[in-house]
């Protein structure tokens, strides 16, 4: 009896278990229960909209999992996980990797559940979540830059705020000038901070030719950019600390770097690490190139449908109601201080609050009026990771003086094309 | 021979209780990757056009490994690990050495807290130790490079040239106690009595230290010679936690690095076929240590 009851209990526990593993995308397809759709993600924030959604969606439920910031190993994981047919429904997609994800043929074709709601988002912000027209995901968060900059050092040395790059190289001379030991700027030589200012430069990295990718890394247009960076370095008019590292805090906070030109997360970025100098930043557009009213961006990401998510419809659904609804955003502005990619997102209040780290200024609404400045013409890779690691590779030699930015770039479009080929994709000349 | 031995089969059946666990985790977990590893790094993704109608896996034969033998980076990367091995195994063997040597010494003053000190370091998790010694070595940061500063010397550890050395320098200090103990366990093995009849002889001190205990511990010291060639060949904690500080430190530094990257290109096949060769290279390069000194103990 006791054998018996003993082989029952352990019968039990073995089918729980079976049930906990068997809990992916693919169950509850058609028992009539609610559907339920995992997502993989890491910003802050997700899981509180996830929960806002469960708590009025009982027909279709998320089961949020946080994982790794992408390019600290999420990515990985995720590439990892559709090779074992374990990938979930919905996962957070940086634009710059997307191109990745489709050229894996990781993602579903999510189209026809978000063709009607296409006026929501502006139509550079599509561009980067499908190609030739298709759709594989809904854009949550954009990342224009701006100017960060410290008013209060600017005010006392009588510099004006620049507002082209010509501006900005004469006013890292004066920085010089007013405090030998002080730059305006930091070197930027994280290479993905740097694809802003290619961005902003109207020098494309990637292009699409007939059935065939275009790479143009080093192009005359890059050579442009980079060029005008070599220059401010050659003059010792910028610092070059490694990028996001404690040495560039410090100097921020203790005015030894003026300003920094960065996407509208390193609001944070500084508020939390320069916390010090608080009150004493403000933000201004980021400097322009010859007249060209256009911007850069820097990041920003989307909720990605995964190939082999049994409910594509229901996982649209939620991906549009997380980047629209007005309590999903202002709950990802309040938390992560995104800035929502979608038209009723832009228009939330949350933007206009004043940030008292930036001397009450609504630095948001700036950056509102900015995204609609985006330059339209950027498109990313299908091998980011390989372009972006051999770029950084280069752009670290620049800072320790063993490289110029051209060489950088040069190595950079040949990584990437190799990485294209031995991959097996189209490159065209 | 009165007893009759028991059947071979007999033998098995007795013997598999104690075998098998370990038999099926080193299947599952050792034989079963390595193997999918070799069979992958036979494989090649296949695309066409903008690669948006997915892959398509194919057999490649020896193609991923043609790519290796031609991926200069991958070459650098063996080049380098090459270079840090030849000149930190000797060093910290020798310094490993000469400490077991000092632990086993008559002198057992403070024994037990030498013994413990130097291990303490091996303690330490890796990263953490690559972490701590990135601080000391931040051209920014470092009191070290401070302290050269402030006398008017322009001391940097991150400098391409010196990167090899710095990182060197950190393997060594997280590794010399490991080996010490290892050494040191196998010095206290010699029996007492092969030490006072070499002292009856008039072989004392650093003599019968270099004489008779040395090689007496040859085998634990090719032990650890194989373990550091190994553990150098694997070398990735200590670059990758150093990028942060070295942005110059470049992303294929290492072997193992290289693979990541790959892996992270979605390129599962070539970091399969950049994996099977570097495991392949320590295995030749183990054989060939056990076989030289073997030689040596012969002749």
């Amino acid at each position: 009896m006791l054998n018996r009851n003993a082989r029952l209990t352990a019968a039990a526990v073995v089918a729980t278990g079976l049930a906990l593993t068997g809990c992916s995308s693919t169950t509850g397809a058609s028992t009539g229960g609610p559907v339920t759709i995992t997502f993989w993600g890491w910003a802050s924030g997700y899981d509180k909209s996830v929960a806002l959604w469960n708590e009025s969606h009982p027909g279709i439920q998320v089961k949020y999992e946080a994982i790794a910031n992408g390019g600290a190993g999420g990515y990985d994981k995720m590439f990892t996980a559709a090779k074992a047919g374990t990938a979930p429904c919905l996962a957070q997609i940086g634009y710059e990797t997307f191109a990745s994800f489709l050229a894996a043929g990781l993602l579903q074709d999510v189209s026809e559940h978000t063709k009607a709601r296409r006026a929501e988002f502006p139509d550079w912000v599509w561009g980067n979540v499908g190609i030739d027209g298709k759709i594989f995901g809904v854009p949550v968060d954009t990342a224009p830059m701006g100017l960060f900059y410290r008013s209060d050092l600017f005010k006392n040395a009588k510099i004006e705020v620049p507002k082209t790059w010509e501006e900005f190289g004469k006013a890292a001379a004066a920085v010089k000038a007013a405090d030998p030991k002080s730059r305006i700027m930091n070197l930027p030589t994280d290479p993905y901070l740097y694809a802003g200012f290619a961005w902003q430069g109207d020098a494309p990295w990637f292009g699409v030719n007939g059935d065939a990718w275009t790479v143009s890394v080093n192009s005359a247009a890059n050579g442009k950019v980079a060029g005008y960076w070599q220059g401010l370095f050659d003059q010792d008019l910028v610092t070059s600390y490694p990028a996001f590292d404690a040495a560039l805090y410090t100097a921020w906070n203790s005015g030894k770097v003026w300003a920094e030109v960065g996407p509208v997360w390193s609001a944070s970025l500084i508020r939390d690490n320069a916390a010090s100098s608080a009150g004493k930043w403000a933000v201004a557009p980021m400097p322009r190139w010859d007249g060209a009213d256009t911007v850069g961006n820097s990041g920003g990401s989307a909720t990605a449908v995964m190939k082999g998510c049994a409910h594509p419809k229901e996982a649209a659904e939620f991906a549009l109601w997380m980047s629209t609804d007005d309590k999903s955003v202002s709950n990802l502005i309040e938390s992560a201080a995104i800035l929502p990619a979608s038209k009723s997102g832009l228009a939330s209040k949350a933007l206009d609050a004043p940030e008292s780290y930036y001397g009450g200024q609504a630095i948001y609404q700036l950056f509102r009026a900015e995204s609609a400045k985006v330059n339209p013409n950027w498109r990313w890779g299908p091998v980011m990771s390989t372009t972006a690691s051999a770029l950084g590779d280069g752009l670290g030699k620049v800072a320790a003086k063993s490289a110029t930015f051209q060489e950088a770039l040069n190595a950079a479009q040949t990584g990437t094309v190799s990485a294209l080929q031995a991959q097996g994709f189209s490159v065209s000349k | 021979m009165t007893r009759q031995r028991p059947s071979r089969l007999r033998e098995l059946r007795r013997a598999a209780p104690f075998v098998l666990p370990f038999l099926l985790l080193f299947v599952v977990v050792y034989l079963v990757p390595t193997g999918y590893s070799v069979v992958q790094s036979f494989f090649a993704v296949k695309r066409s056009g903008l690669g948006l109608g997915g892959a398509e896996t194919v057999f490649a034969g020896l193609g991923n490994y043609l790519r290796v033998f031609q991926d200069g980076d991958f070459i650098a990367s063996l080049g380098r690990v090459g270079f840090i091995g030849v000149i930190q195994v000797p060093v910290m063997l020798g310094i490993a050495l000469f400490l077991a040597l000092l632990l086993d010494s008559s002198v057992p003053k403070g024994r037990k807290f030498f013994r413990i000190a130097y291990f303490v370091p091996y303690g330490l998790p890796g990263v953490i130790a690559a972490l701590v010694w990135s601080f000391l070595y931040a051209p920014t940061l470092s009191p070290i490079a401070g302290f050269f500063a402030s006398i008017g010397v322009d001391a940097s550890f991150v400098t391409d040239g010196a990167l090899p050395f710095s990182i060197a320098n950190i393997l060594t200090w997280a590794w010399t106690g490991y080996n010490t103990i290892l050494i040191f366990a196998a010095l206290q093995a010699i029996p007492e009595e092969t030490m006072e009849a070499a002292a009856l002889d008039g072989c004392s001190g650093w003599k019968a230290a270099l004489l008779i205990k040395v090689p007496l511990v040859r085998p634990a010291l090719l032990l650890t010679l194989v373990f550091s060639i190994i553990g150098t060949s694997q070398l990735y904690n200590e670059p990758v936690t150093m990028k942060s500080v070295a942005p110059n430190l470049p992303s294929t530094y290492t072997p193992i690095m290289a693979a990541v990257r790959s892996l992270s290109a979605n390129d599962f096949n070539y970091a399969a076929a950049q994996s099977v060769v570097l495991g392949a290279l320590i295995c030749v390069l183990s054989v060939l240590v056990f076989r030289a000194s073997a030689r040596s103990v012969t002749r």
